[in-house]
């Protein structure tokens, strides 16, 4: 009996020594490294991929664009970090078919999400306005902008 | 020769049985090792009580039978202070006292002290577990309950509660597109509290006269936690780190006997 024991307290030992192991590796963050929302494109209730498509920040240094004269069915339009609000026009690079400027108004709300993916902002969207040049109507389901890798933004086109 | 009259039997009466077999006039023999006491009650006649204190002897040999209160130990989880030379990052150290009833079922009481300091080298933060209390209250049941009490393998569950603050400090976020660098934030203070249980399974082995050493695996999940707009806590004291849902501990008892003198005593197998 006694020696059972010590057989399984040798186990036991091995089973520490696992969970030392086990203490040192990390789990992957499944989402991002910060709270940014997932626009998607639609049309008559689908996906759709809007062709030569450039998106861009008013105020973005050096007029950089997010995407550029491509086409897209999603974009990531990050926010502002500095201030509560920010917008976005997207050229359609059409002739006839007028930009579209879409206006974000958010609380910044700081965030930890995690050990994995660290502190972050999150984004509480309190108002957005866009104009209808090519863009029906959007959409936002859930105001939180978080860092969860899903469609936040739905844009319907006409 | 035996004379039989037939007689009606009072139902107050006891039936008396004689150590004579009527069909062979054989006398019957305790079998061998019983005790003296015993073969003294066969010799005089009293079969009955004799044959009902030698089933008592043998069941005691087979199924031992401790005391309500066989023992009490006293423990200390040093888990973490080893895991912390592997390089964890928080620690819950705790004592716990633990009531051995019929050598079987054992309510614990667990009482202790959490922290942890983090700053990966590859994130953006550091996160500050502020010194917190945490209790468990349980049971274990012990599997060896025929054995001797040193040597016990247990399962238990275990029901945890902890109030904790937290810091989160030394963020640093950069938003490339928009050219804003080195935003930063702090949470300090944040409060939480959190409630848990656990399964366990445990084993622990005698190494000096009042002294053993203990091991547990544990399985543990979280019941109910604060909701904080900031966020969720990284660490509860005595839980550990919300990924995953096992955690190991390591212990020293000593032990304290309680009526030693009702302890039944076992024979060893030679």
């Amino acid at each position: 009996m006694v020696k059972s024991l010590k057989h399984i307290a040798l186990l036991a030992l091995a089973v520490c020594a696992t969970a030392v192991a086990v203490t040192s590796c990390n789990d992957n963050c499944m989402g991002n490294s910060s709270g940014i929302p997932l626009a998607a494109f639609y049309e008559d209730g689908q996906s759709v991929s809007v062709l030569n498509l450039t998106v861009y920040g008013i105020g973005a240094p050096n007029d950089s664009a997010i995407i550029r004269n491509k086409a897209a069915t999603q974009v990531y339009l990050p926010l502002r970090t500095s201030t509560p609000s920010c917008e976005y026009v997207l050229d359609y690079n059409t002739e006839g078919m007028p930009n579209d400027t879409i206006t974000f108004n958010y609380d910044i709300i700081p965030y930890f999400e995690s050990r994995e993916c660290g502190a972050m902002y999150n984004f509480d969207i309190k108002e957005f306005a866009y104009t209808q040049n090519a863009i029906d109507s959007i959409s936002i389901p859930n105001s939180m902008i978080t860092n969860s890798d899903v469609v936040t933004i739905k844009i319907f086109m006409k | 020769m035996v004379a039989t009259v037939s007689l009606p039997l009072r139902a107050q009466e006891q039936r008396k049985v004689t150590p004579v077999k009527p069909a062979t006039n054989k006398v019957l023999t305790p079998p061998k090792g019983t005790d003296e006491k015993i073969i003294e009650q066969y010799l005089t006649g009293d079969t009955l009580n004799a044959r009902a204190q030698e089933r008592k002897d043998s069941l005691a040999r087979i199924y031992p039978h401790y005391p309500t209160l066989t023992e009490l130990a006293v423990g200390l989880n040093f888990g973490d202070a080893l895991l912390m030379a592997f390089g964890q990052k928080y620690s819950s150290f705790d004592i716990h006292a633990t009531l051995n009833m019929w050598n079987r079922f054992q309510p614990v009481l667990v009482v202790g002290l959490g922290r942890a300091k983090e700053t990966p080298s590859d994130m953006n933060f550091t996160y500050t577990g502020k010194l917190s209390p945490y209790f468990k209250l349980g049971a274990n049941y012990n599997f060896l309950f025929k054995k001797e009490p040193q040597y016990q393998l247990y399962a238990g569950v275990r029901l945890g509660g902890s109030f904790f603050k937290y810091d989160i400090t030394d963020v640093n976020i950069d938003n490339p597109y928009w050219g804003e660098y080195g935003n930063s934030f702090a949470l300090k203070g944040v409060s939480s509290n959190a409630l848990w249980g656990e399964f366990l399974l445990g084993l622990k082995v005698g190494i000096a006269k009042a002294w053993a050493l203990g091991w547990e695996a544990k399985f543990h999940g979280i019941f109910k936690e604060k909701k904080v707009a900031s966020g969720k806590p990284w660490y509860i004291p005595g839980y550990g780190t919300r990924n995953g849902n096992w955690a190991f501990g390591i212990s020293l008892y000593y032990t304290i006997p309680l009526s030693r003198d009702s302890w039944p005593i076992i024979e060893k197998k030679k």
